[in-house]
């Protein structure tokens, strides 16, 4: 490659950046800057407060809140890979009878907006008694129309496994939960890994069902606990809001800057192909 | 297997279809009432709180939880609540929601449970009756004045109009050459935003323009006093450029326009090292001088579980002495707490001439925001239809017409 | 799960019998219904149940605040032949969707193509990239409207080059595109991400074999690497295209269906007519609408795969 071609590559990639990280950027600095100023688009404060992040803690039980985000969004992962890929495998390398009507059935899932089924659900959880625990956020990513994406994503990867592999363990003498657990899923581990990142996120952003679930301050995720930092009348306070947002991203950024290699080579590795 | 599968739905269809029909009993015992706000701010939680408290002293079975939601979607999450199975005991409810909580029958009658009724001001309660009956409670009944930023507009060598001298047509010349000389913003009225366009009733009412008449019949904004008073208003804004143009963001309170109408209740987002600052009445209008207030109310759901407990949470709540504690951030609708006196303790930012002139000749004589049954829709469509007159060569007339049109369909229902 | 499983699969294995009635294929069936029960009964549970209960509210007239719940048939979906904002409504969808599903695979494509090449830092930009889908929607939407502004940031950059930048989230042209930028530049990471991955899984061989035959990099391109990427195109396609139709806070944030109702999509208008309205009958009437959208589309799509998806069987 050619330095001049360089030199292009790089300038694109530059102004195409800016875009994606100036607003995080801005959402940082921001939640230094006194509240008066935020509305300028400046890229640094003029002078640094640290009275907002504190802030955020004293206006709300906002550590446990962090806690309940976290806790729920690692069940919700660990719950939706367990059913995604057993479903997933099931759907791929079995063959048995009612195999494509009882997937599309599933598949119907990935079609419902979370808005349509909101009410009736909120109805069955109701009755249950279920209202104001953490339950509906936990149940409905997990077996509802989220993990169907977690299923197809998991389908499409095992269709791409080579059979051969499967006969050889038949031939050990392995059933099929054997084949699942030590073949097929140690091979999976990249698509797992896509699969675990789409559910965390997912569960993690979680907005419309916490604010319709849950009434307790102390039960809230942390999405929802976002809107509440205002002044007396309503108005935003915007630094402790950014101060409070930041703080939600920063971890999971770091987490992914750390895991990214691991999560993108290995999905090209062995590739979620379809 | 599959048997199997299609009797557990069975099961599971048949549960929730009964469940939707179930009725709760009246508890005894400890109960909790939970009563939804829109305030998440730590003042007043801790206000409400003690209110709580105290009131556990003398029943000691009764806990109640405030449940703060945000207040975007207030109605909204409530309204979800209460289709859901889920209405929460007691509920605060904006002014634009009343005529539909009033008129729906959701709400149980309040005259037993308020303590001294004979003293709260008709204006506050005229919007929360239904056939003579209080629906709810105006606890909240918040004047709109014209906070000044007296530092701005002397930088600006401007002089703030008083007297007769103080009406619109000044306001707006002030608010145009302040904003021309510092590089800020002239006047905002707040939150509208060019969204929530009933905060424009505190502009309009100065020509004697309404929304819809009385009735809520017929719609008002194709009548000569509306197209006079947007004339008015877009003059001011793309002309004179008084007002922030749409997609401009500017917040008095930091200190970012000359003028902002506002509810006197905001006085306290003022830092007491922060810029001079007054606090007048509305300009006076063609049609003279006017005032406007805005509401909230508190009301008991008939769907709550504990329906009975919950009104006696509220006779103490609205009590005389609560309402006076409330008052620090709730202008009260009592006329025995509408005196200088009393408000001064509660609101000491504010002068007593203030308070005489913005608070309690306001909520005397105020009209309340405009609010009709069916609100949301109908606020939807006028939103929708004024959007077309925020450019610079809108027809004021012809925009005016088309939202009646948009509307009348609406205010027929 | 596995465990369990496991243990009560091998005592039917062990057991005795010439011609066992546990034959592999029995045991294989029993096993692949064993692992899709939690997926189907949560199917059943959190889709089909509230799907049915959504369809049997259609057919009321439903007012939450003065309890009414009253059977009137089929008179919301008469409503829905008169409602004179469907029209309208139904364009933004189509809109938004369409905008926001062509520049997403298009810029997600471009990205992974940049972020292939043989160049120092790319993991850096590759995370650049991806970072705003792990930014929260609703803070991420905010920092855009404050950028969004008439006197925001963007108009101010623009300023200093000296283009008069319009009222972006308030005029009638940009309102919708705004929105769907927006929604590109927060989500379009992940399909990058994807597509890296499947660009990375073409065998090299076949680029020098075709570089030997004389193709140009277009060539190669429509050639080799999308017909070989054209799995993950679909599946990226079906997500986004179902993910479009679900927008919901940026348009409550940013723009609020307006100006006029220029931005009010499909989920929005239902969410208007059963929340803010209290019409939920009406409101469930749109949502079985917005439901069979959906499927439609994705039938359409997963019948169009044979046509244009490489080796999908």
């Amino acid at each position: 490659m050619s330095i001049r071609t360089k030199v292009f590559l790089y300038g694109v990639l530059l102004v195409l950046c800016v875009p994606f990280v100036f607003p995080t950027w801005w959402m940082i600095t921001s939640s230094f800057k006194p509240n008066a100023e935020i509305f300028s688009p400046s890229l640094w404060p003029s002078s640094w407060s640290f009275e907002p992040w504190r802030q955020v803690f004293t206006m709300q039980p906002f550590a446990q809140q962090y806690f309940n985000s976290a806790y729920i969004a690692v069940v919700v992962t660990l719950g939706t890979l367990v059913v995604a890929s057993m479903a997933g495998y099931a759907f791929a390398r079995i063959r048995f009878r009612g195999q494509n009507v009882l997937f599309l059935l599933v598949l119907t899932g990935l079609l419902i907006p979370s808005e349509v089924t909101i009410v009736p659900l909120f109805r069955i959880f109701n009755s249950l008694g279920l209202v104001d625990t953490h339950w509906p956020l936990i149940l409905v990513p997990m077996l509802g129309p989220p993990s169907v994406l977690a299923t197809f994503i998991m389908r499409q990867f095992f269709i791409t496994l080579p059979g051969e592999l499967e006969e050889a363990a038949r031939m050990d003498g392995l059933g099929r939960p054997a084949i699942f657990r030590r073949i097929a899923l140690p091979l999976a581990r990249p698509a797992l890994g896509a699969v675990a990142i789409f559910t965390f996120l997912h569960s993690w952003n979680l907005y419309l069902e916490p604010v319709v679930y849950i009434s307790t301050r102390t039960k809230y995720t942390l999405p929802q606990a976002l809107t509440q930092f205002t002044d007396a009348y309503q108005g935003q306070l915007w630094n402790v809001q950014l101060s409070a947002a930041s703080m939600t991203a920063i971890p999971v950024l770091i987490v992914f800057v750390l895991a990214q290699r691991q999560f993108i080579e290995g999905l090209a590795h062995t590739g979620l192909k379809g | 297997m599959r048997k199997t599968i299609s009797i557990a739905a069975t099961v599971a269809l048949l549960g929730a279809l009964t469940a939707c029909g179930g009725g709760e009993a009246e508890s005894s015992g400890p109960v909790t009432l939970r009563m939804t706000t829109w305030s998440a701010n730590p003042d007043h939680v801790k206000l409400f709180d003690a209110i709580a408290a105290d009131y556990k002293t003398t029943h000691p079975d009764v806990t109640v939880q405030f449940d703060a939601l945000p207040f975007e979607s207030y109605t909204t999450t409530v309204t979800t609540q209460i289709a859901g199975g889920n209405a929460p005991d007691i509920a605060w409810i904006l002014e634009g929601a009343a005529p539909d909580f009033v008129a729906s029958g959701a709400l149980t009658p309040l005259d037993e449970s308020i303590d001294d009724a004979a003293d709260l001001a008709p204006t506050a309660t005229a919007l929360w009756k239904q056939d003579g009956k209080l629906m709810a409670y105006p606890f909240s009944t918040s004047p709109f004045g014209v906070f000044v930023n007296t530092d701005l507009v002397k930088k600006a060598g401007q002089k703030l109009p008083a007297g007769d001298e103080w009406t619109w047509d000044n306001a707006a010349k002030v608010a145009a050459a302040t904003a021309s000389k510092t590089g800020k913003q002239g006047l905002v009225v707040r939150d509208f935003d060019y969204k929530d366009w009933t905060n424009l009733a505190t502009v309009f009412r100065g020509w004697g323009a309404e929304a819809w008449t009385a009735d809520g019949k017929t719609c008002g904004f194709d009548q000569q006093p509306m197209i006079d008073a947007m004339t008015f208003l877009h003059k001011a804004i793309f002309t004179d450029k008084a007002l922030p143009a749409p997609g401009v963001a500017a917040d008095f309170f930091a200190g970012e326009s000359a003028m902002t109408i506002a509810q006197i209740s905001r006085a306290s987002l003022l830092k007491e090292d922060g810029f001079g600052w007054a606090l007048v009445p509305l300009p006076a209008g063609p049609s003279g001088g006017y005032s406007v207030i805005g509401q909230g109310g508190i009301g008991v759901l008939k769907k709550g579980k504990n329906a009975s407990a919950a009104q006696e949470f509220v006779k103490f709540f609205t009590s005389p002495a609560n309402s006076e504690k409330l008052a620090q951030f709730f202008p009260p609708p009592r006329k025995s707490q509408l005196n200088a006196d009393t408000l001064a303790k509660a609101n000491p930012l504010l002068k007593p001439e203030q308070l005489q002139d913005v608070v309690i000749d306001g909520i005397e004589n105020g009209v309340v925001k405009p609010s009709h049954a069916g609100s949301a829709e109908i606020n939807q469509a006028v939103r929708s239809g004024l959007d077309p007159l925020w450019k610079p060569d809108a027809d004021v007339a012809g925009v005016l017409k088309g939202v009646c049109a948009a509307i009348n369909p609406l205010l027929a229902k | 799960m596995t465990d369990v499983l496991d243990r009560t699969a091998s005592p039917v294995r062990s057991a005795p019998g010439r011609r066992p009635f546990w034959t592999t294929r029995r045991r294989d069936q029993l096993t692949a219904y064993a692992f899709i029960t939690p997926a189907l009964l949560g199917a059943l549970a959190f889709v089909f149940l509230p799907l049915v209960l959504v369809v049997w509210y259609s057919l009321h007239e439903w007012n939450v605040l003065a309890d009414t719940f009253n059977f009137v048939g089929a008179e919301n979906y008469r409503k829905l032949a008169d409602d004179p904002n469907v029209p309208a409504v139904l364009r933004a969808t189509a809109f938004f969707s369409i905008g926001l599903v062509v520049l997403n695979l298009a810029l997600a494509l471009l990205l992974a193509v940049l972020l292939n090449q043989k160049l120092r830092g790319t993991t850096f930009f590759r995370v650049l990239f991806f970072s705003p889908v792990v930014v929260s929607l609703l803070a991420w939407t905010i920092v855009w409207g404050f950028l969004l502004q008439d006197n925001g940031g963007l108009n101010g950059l623009l300023d200093a080059i000296g283009i008069d930048g319009p009222n972006w989230l308030r005029s009638g042209g940009t309102a919708m595109a705004s929105v769907v930028i927006v929604q590109v530049f927060k989500n379009v990471g992940l399909n990058m991400v994807l597509f890296l991955a499947a660009l990375q899984g073409v065998p090299q061989e076949l680029y020098e074999a075709a570089r030997t035959d004389g193709a140009g990099p277009w060539t190669i391109f429509r050639r080799i690497t999308l017909p070989l990427i054209s799995p993950t195109i679909l599946l990226t396609s079906i997500i986004t295209v179902v993910g479009s139709l679900q927008v919901f806070a940026q348009i409550s944030v940013l723009t609020q269906g307006g100006p006029g109702t220029s931005t009010t999509v499909l989920v929005y208008y239902l969410y208007q007519q059963a929340f803010q309205f209290h019409a939920f009958g009406y409101g469930a009437t749109l949502s079985v609408v917005l439901f069979l959208i959906v499927l439609a589309l994705t039938v359409l799509q997963w019948q169009m795969r044979k046509r244009w998806v490489f080796h999908e069987h």
